[in-house]
């Protein structure tokens, strides 16, 4: 459903990007692990529109998108919910959630959606006239993933979803974001927690120094030595060989 | 002194702030939306001026109904100078697009002030109808009905954009994207045409108070730098976060300029202003009524 | 590639090699203008050339501000306005003109020393609006407080010698030039390039902004100040508010910035181009000059930030230097 194919990106003479390729299936979980500052963050910035790659291409279905304007991708359906939650503070939750139906084919259908988000979350219709900004990070999260799904994507990017929230509410996040994939929605998600992303996933990519380094299904990288030492807490053995590349 | 005097000078003051008001509204959407500082907003409020003037003279139309001539040319006339010059210097970061914008614009003064002069020469213009003298008298203050409609126009100027704002889908696009650009654009809104939109509605917002102006001051080619200052006395005393919290403080400049007028003398009328902004911007830069 | 890398090289290190060419040509044209007054009797040529020279000093003292050290101000009439009242004021009163313009240029630098630490508390659109602010302020309260108009006595009207003025306005463009190509070359101009590119990366690399600015401040001052007592001299008639129109700022920034912000020649090239294209075109359309003049400000700050002075350079560069970018 979306190809990145050797996407080189960077920020004025700094490269952070080094000829980058994924794919995301229809209908999988794929889910970016890596250490900070690897570029997972700029890779979703780039595929949502939010920077322009120095070269290279991402087709989504088949169409290349690295090169028309933001509103043009959230129409054909790639929505990112940013790291750091960036809800409109001074807006109430139902005004944040009702701006994410901006496009012509989300309007139409915003009052259905409305629905299905106050489902999912049904913290957020109690409190639907409450201004974002006083509501907990775990609130806001699903505030910004809600506004996402107003906008009735049919590739949700999330980067780091869980970042600054407690184990419980990480938990309920990922149950949401399972629901979601099982309505048929993709998604491609960002993660510093990696055992609760690998769980999760379908596929995943690692992702370091702006290179992707491996991938492979969720349960087998679990077991991957090196993503076992670098990334899930693991101490090495002797005679372990840690790298994941010869 | 009367009170007699001192309150007609207020009054009098409250009716140009109305002005002010309206004027640092329009600057204060441009700013807060587009993080843009367009200095060729008094040349905008002078054009919606000889708009009017020229209506009137030309046409005989009165100069309140020309309101509906001049609101929406100005409007027209904001969107094709944002898609020809302010569209590319909204791209640039930060400091370095209020720093460019405010010299693209200083240019447009240029070449917009001297236009003027060429095509109508540079005599003051006024607009005299034949009600222009006529008003009420309450307590010893004269209450000219122009002057009264001016604060009644702008009031219910500012109301609407309120009301546009706060309730309609559009009007809350443009507060997402004055918040966070990037998560607007992120949510699917086009940030190219909310600038657009909000540009016009900028100027709109001059020219009707270039309007206003014609029929209380009078406009020549010369008359928009002072009101560009104005504006942006206005809006550096209200804060640079708040649009609509503008009109007020524009209110309280018109009353504090009466004032001092009054109590320390006619001359010093416009400095007072000029020295509240800088005392503001060295003490207080986020305004005086920004929220901490 | 190599062959680039090779030219590249030359040019950087070529000009030193010639270093005496600029500063020979520069003495020799100087030579050459101060023989005009000897040559030429006509009074409009003469006042051209004395516009330009005034010109160029109030637009090459800008530069030192906003060019050199990256401060777009925008008072700069306040200064040119203090030095103009200054000076007519001691001068009417009897005291030698050249006392009378030290002291104006004087009374421009000291007002900049008092509001510069203040006023450079200020940032970027902040410090540029309150530039403005207080050079209007300024002018309004003059205007109120200064009479309207003061005439020279008429024994000056009759012994007006406009070589002086020629001399004069000569004089000081050298000496405003003068000084900023020795600024260029000396250390200040390394910190006063940092402040403009990035201030807090220069005070992190240990360059005083402030120290810089107020110094850029004070040469910019003093010799706006002087002009401003040049132009005072000049003038028969005297309008003390009108040597603080903003519009001495607003022909400073044009010139600047559409000859070359930040380059030596810039203001120069600028001030000429200004006044030739105002004479030709003052004649058929009184105020033309300034909208060409305002598009090509436009053109400049969006697309060619380096105004004549680049065009020059990439004319004579075009083809095998690879351009590098800002």
């Amino acid at each position: 459903m979306l190809e990145v194919r050797d996407l080189v990106v960077a920020y004025g003479d700094l490269r952070v990007l080094w000829d980058v390729s994924l794919d995301v299936h229809a209908g999988e979980i794929v889910v970016l692990i890596g250490p900070n500052g690897a570029g997972k963050t700029t890779l979703l910035r780039t595929i949502a529109g939010l920077q322009r790659p120095l070269s290279g291409d991402i087709t989504l279905e088949h169409a290349p998108i690295h090169r028309i304007s933001m509103h043009q991708i959230v129409e054909r359906g790639l929505i990112l919910v940013p790291e750091g939650r960036r809800l409109f503070g001074g807006m109430s939750v139902l005004e944040n959630l009702e701006l994410g139906a901006f496009t012509a084919r989300a309007r139409q259908k915003r009052h259905q959606t409305l629905d299905r988000v106050f489902d999912l979350f049904p913290l957020l219709a109690e409190r639907s006239g409450q201004r974002a900004a006083t509501l907990s990070g775990g609130q806001q999260q699903m505030v910004a993933i809600g506004r996402a799904l107003m906008g009735l994507p049919r590739l949700l990017m999330l980067d780091e979803p869980s970042f600054g929230l407690a184990p419980l509410v990480v938990r309920q996040i990922f149950a949401v974001v399972r629901d979601i994939s099982r309505e048929g929605v993709t998604v491609l998600l960002v993660e510093q927690n990696a055992r609760l992303a690998l769980d999760l996933a379908d596929r995943a990519y690692i992702v370091e120094q702006g290179r992707i380094v491996g991938q492979g299904a969720g349960t087998e990288l679990l077991a991957n030595q090196h993503v076992r030492h670098a990334y899930l807490g693991y101490a090495p053995q002797t005679g372990e060989v840690t790298r994941i590349r010869d | 002194m009367s009170y007699e005097t001192i309150a007609q000078n207020l009054v009098f003051g409250l009716f140009v702030g109305s002005m002010y008001g309206v004027a640092a509204v329009g600057l204060a959407l441009v700013f807060g939306v587009l993080k843009v500082l367009n200095v060729a907003h008094g040349e905008l409020l002078m054009i919606g001026g000889y708009v009017t003037f020229w209506l009137y003279t030309l046409l005989g139309i009165d100069p309140f109904l020309s309101l509906l001539i001049s609101i929406p040319a100005l409007f027209l006339f904001g969107l094709a100078l944002d898609r020809v010059i302010f569209r590319h210097v909204v791209r640039l970061a930060g400091e370095t697009k209020i720093k460019n914008s405010l010299l693209v614009s200083f240019g447009l003064t240029l070449i917009l002030q001297n236009a003027v002069i060429q095509l109508f020469s540079a005599d003051e213009r006024g607009v005299q109808m034949s009600y222009s003298g006529a008003g009420l008298n309450l307590f010893g203050v004269a209450l000219p009905y122009t002057r009264m409609l001016i604060m009644v126009i702008a009031l219910v100027a500012i109301l609407s954009l309120h009301i546009f704002l706060q309730r309609t889908y559009t009007g809350k696009a443009i507060r997402a994207t004055a918040e966070d650009w990037e998560a607007a654009a992120l949510a699917g809104i086009s940030i190219q045409r909310i600038y657009l939109l909000t540009f016009g509605l900028g100027a709109a917002l001059a020219g009707m108070a270039g309007t206003l102006v014609s029929v209380s001051y009078g406009v020549a080619p010369g008359i928009g730098l002072a009101w560009t200052l104005k504006a942006l006395v206005v809006i550096v005393l209200a804060g640079t976060g708040s649009i609509l919290g503008a009109f007020p403080v524009g209110l309280l400049l018109g009353a504090a300029e009466a004032l001092s007028g009054t109590f320390i003398g006619p001359a010093y009328r416009e400095v007072v202003g000029l020295v509240l902004f800088l005392l503001v911007l060295l003490l207080r830069p986020q305004g005086l009524f920004a929220r901490a | 590639m190599h062959e680039t890398v090779e030219r590249v090289a030359q040019q950087t290190t070529a000009p030193p090699r010639r270093g005496w060419l600029w500063p020979g040509l520069a003495v020799a044209l100087a030579a050459l203008l101060a023989l005009v007054p000897q040559f030429v009797k006509r009074d409009d040529v003469l006042n051209l050339c004395f516009m330009v020279f005034l010109y160029i000093s109030l637009g090459q003292s800008w530069n030192m501000l906003a060019g050199f050290a990256g401060q777009t101000s925008l008072g700069h009439a306040a200064l040119f306005g203090i030095g103009a009242l200054t000076t007519r004021m001691l001068w009417t009163n009897g005291e030698p003109f050249a006392l009378a313009l030290l002291l104006g240029g004087l009374a421009a630098t000291i007002f900049a020393l008092i509001i510069g630490v203040p006023t450079f508390r200020l940032r970027g659109a902040y410090f540029t609006i309150g530039t403005l602010a207080m050079a209007e302020a300024l002018r309004i309260t003059v205007s109120q407080t200064m009479p309207l108009v003061s005439t020279l006595p008429t024994d000056q009207i009759v012994g007006y010698n406009l070589a002086t003025r020629y001399y004069v306005a000569l004089a000081l463009a050298l000496a405003t030039v003068g000084t900023a190509a020795l600024l260029l070359r000396s250390r200040l101009s390394l910190g006063m390039l940092a402040v403009r590119e990035d201030e807090e990366a220069a005070q992190a690399t240990g360059v005083n902004p402030l120290k810089h600015k107020l110094i850029a401040f004070t040469i910019s001052s003093f010799f706006a100040g002087l002009a401003g007592g040049v132009f005072a001299f000049q003038q028969v008639s005297y309008y003390p508010e009108a040597a603080f129109s903003p519009s001495w700022t607003f022909d400073a920034l044009l010139i600047s910035f559409v000859g070359g912000l930040g380059t030596l020649g810039g203001p120069v090239i600028g001030a000429l181009f200004y006044i030739l294209v105002r004479e030709e075109l003052a004649v058929t359309l009184v105020n033309f000059h300034q909208i060409i003049f305002g598009i090509l400000f436009i053109i400049v700050v969006l697309v060619f930030p380096g105004g004549l002075v680049e065009a020059w350079a990439r004319l004579r560069k075009a083809r095998w230097l690879p351009w590098r970018g800002r």
